[in-house]
């Protein structure tokens, strides 16, 4: 049976959303970074709320939980692609879909369709709960609308790229666990430690890069990356890492 | 003592471990030689704050071998392979090997104890080689006290994070939660800035036996007995769902 390339490809992308969204970890998660994220603004808000105000505008206390955030999207990434392994998934996907380049950045392309409304809605709410209980404190009318509908996207693009990364690693590796130790491991203890031993290269990092995506302007510290060459950067880790899941991915036995 | 042993060689076997054995050993080891490295510039400067810290904080964050190695020892029980493979599920077959689930838990800690003690042991010669071969006379004072809270936190850290695992029967969780706690951002030092409740969490009381807090709160002893305090109550917790719940499930 011939199919048309691009009903081909919708059908794919059909396939993938259908098995994302219809697998129970993946809204388990996402469920859990949302309560996890309240939480953590209810907590920063209160240190805000105690420390010295006007220090810090809106935006920092509600985007501080980011570090914490990325955390859930790498859990998110993982649980996507290593999904097809832990029951011989993987042989049924193959079966149907023989292309497996074409399968595998379908999933990757399915995965960020499903991540991006996700995250914004997450990094919002964060910093829209920041913003109703700080209202009253002198610091809330400093707040661009414009500076803050920018953070907004630059930390929604920032955890899809993760996200994106963490899939390509899962896919690498296979089994949840090493992928989750080695990423956690990375984006938690050697990346902080590297910051202070490899200055000069620190801001080529993945997560660094993808820091200044979502930074927002301050005059106290140089931003020594625009937002857009900090995506170009981690844009760039990212397919790298998604071209060798790929390349390895179709020369591998399932 | 069977069943020890049983529980000792299904955890060597287990492809993951040697993840945890690398991380265990090596990473403390390269975290205090690059933290070495640092403080000999500031040593040359004078202006050297933290030196006693310099091999501690390597094994502070070490930890993360024995957590892989608590998480490890009960998720690739509930493992779920494929159905070529007899569907996985090690949890059913050892337990009818080990009927009692009382004696299964406990050789498994026991085993989970054993290799958490002995993995402990070589990171602290790792990293007092390496301090020491950097610092020279520098290097921080590694006093027995200190080492045996070492010991004991690097235990209790696998101990919690199989008493989790117990529960959660999966080990994204408990990963994600402890590896993040152990590091430079954690959740008790975040709170611990909310409230001062948080200080008593096990994470933060575990490092008062070996870390000099500049906000110390515990003395090492007292934090030492408050980690463990925790550990007995999510041990009770763990082996009452344990014993209730139905396996396959």
């Amino acid at each position: 049976m011939s199919v048309s390339p691009s009903r081909k490809i919708t059908q794919i992308l059909g396939a993938e959303l259908e098995k994302l969204v219809t697998l129970p970890s993946i809204w388990l998660t996402l469920i859990g970074i949302f309560i996890l994220n309240l939480v953590l603004a209810t907590a920063f808000t209160s240190i805000g709320l105690q420390g010295a105000a006007g220090t810090q505008s809106i935006l920092n206390i509600g985007l501080a939980s980011m570090g914490y955030l990325q955390a859930g999207f790498i859990i998110l990434g993982i649980v996507a692609t290593c999904s097809e392994y832990a029951g011989g998934q993987i042989r049924t996907t193959l079966t149907t879909i023989p292309w497996r380049g074409l399968q595998l950045s379908t999933k990757h392309l399915a995965l960020a369709i499903i991540t991006i409304p996700v995250a914004f809605i997450i990094v919002a709410s964060g910093v829209l709960y920041t913003f109703f209980m700080m209202r009253d404190t002198a610091v809330g009318f400093k707040t661009d609308t414009m500076i803050m509908i920018k953070t907004l996207v630059g930390a929604t693009g920032y955890l899809t790229l993760t996200t994106l990364l963490s899939a390509a690693i899962g896919a690498l590796l296979r089994r949840t666990t090493p992928a989750l130790v080695v990423l956690l491991g990375y984006y938690f203890i050697v990346s902080p430690l590297s910051r202070d031993f490899l200055p000069s290269i620190k801001n080529y990092s993945p997560d660094m890069a993808g820091y200044y995506m979502y930074m927002p302007p301050s005059s106290d510290e140089i931003n020594v990356l625009t937002p857009m060459q900090g995506t170009s950067i981690l844009m760039l880790w990212t397919l790298i890492f998604i071209t060798v899941a790929i390349v390895v991915y179709r020369k591998r036995d399932a | 003592m069977r069943a020890f042993n049983a529980e000792l060689s299904k955890l060597f076997s287990l492809p993951g471990i040697w993840l945890a054995f690398l991380i265990g050993v090596f990473a403390p080891a390269v975290i205090a030689a690059l933290d070495s490295i640092a403080q000999q510039e500031e040593i040359i400067a004078g202006v050297s704050t933290r030196l006693s810290e310099v091999g501690y904080i390597g094994l502070a964050l070490g930890v993360q071998g024995v957590i892989i190695l608590g998480v490890l020892a009960v998720s690739s029980e509930y493992l779920t392979e494929s159905s070529e493979s007899g569907g996985g599920g090690q949890i059913t077959t050892s337990l009818t090997v080990i009927p009692s689930r009382l004696h299964f838990l406990l050789a498994k800690a026991g085993a989970v104890t054993v290799i958490s003690i002995l993995l402990c042991i070589v990171a602290i010669m790792t990293t007092v080689s390496a301090t020491h071969l950097i610092l020279g006379e520098y290097a921080p004072a590694f006093e027995w006290p200190r080492l045996i809270g070492v010991v004991c936190y690097w235990t209790f850290t696998a101990l919690l994070a199989f008493g989790i695992t117990v529960l959660t029967k999966n080990g994204i969780i408990p990963l994600a939660v402890l590896i993040i706690n152990t590091s430079v951002v954690s959740f008790s030092f975040l709170l611990s800035k909310v409230t001062k409740l948080a200080l008593y969490l096990p994470d933060r009381a575990g490092l008062e036996m070996f870390m000099f807090m500049s906000d110390r709160f515990l003395t090492p002893f007292k934090g030492g007995l408050v980690m463990f305090a925790w550990l007995v109550v999510l041990f009770i917790v763990a082996t009452i769902v344990f014993h209730r719940r139905d396996v396959a499930s």
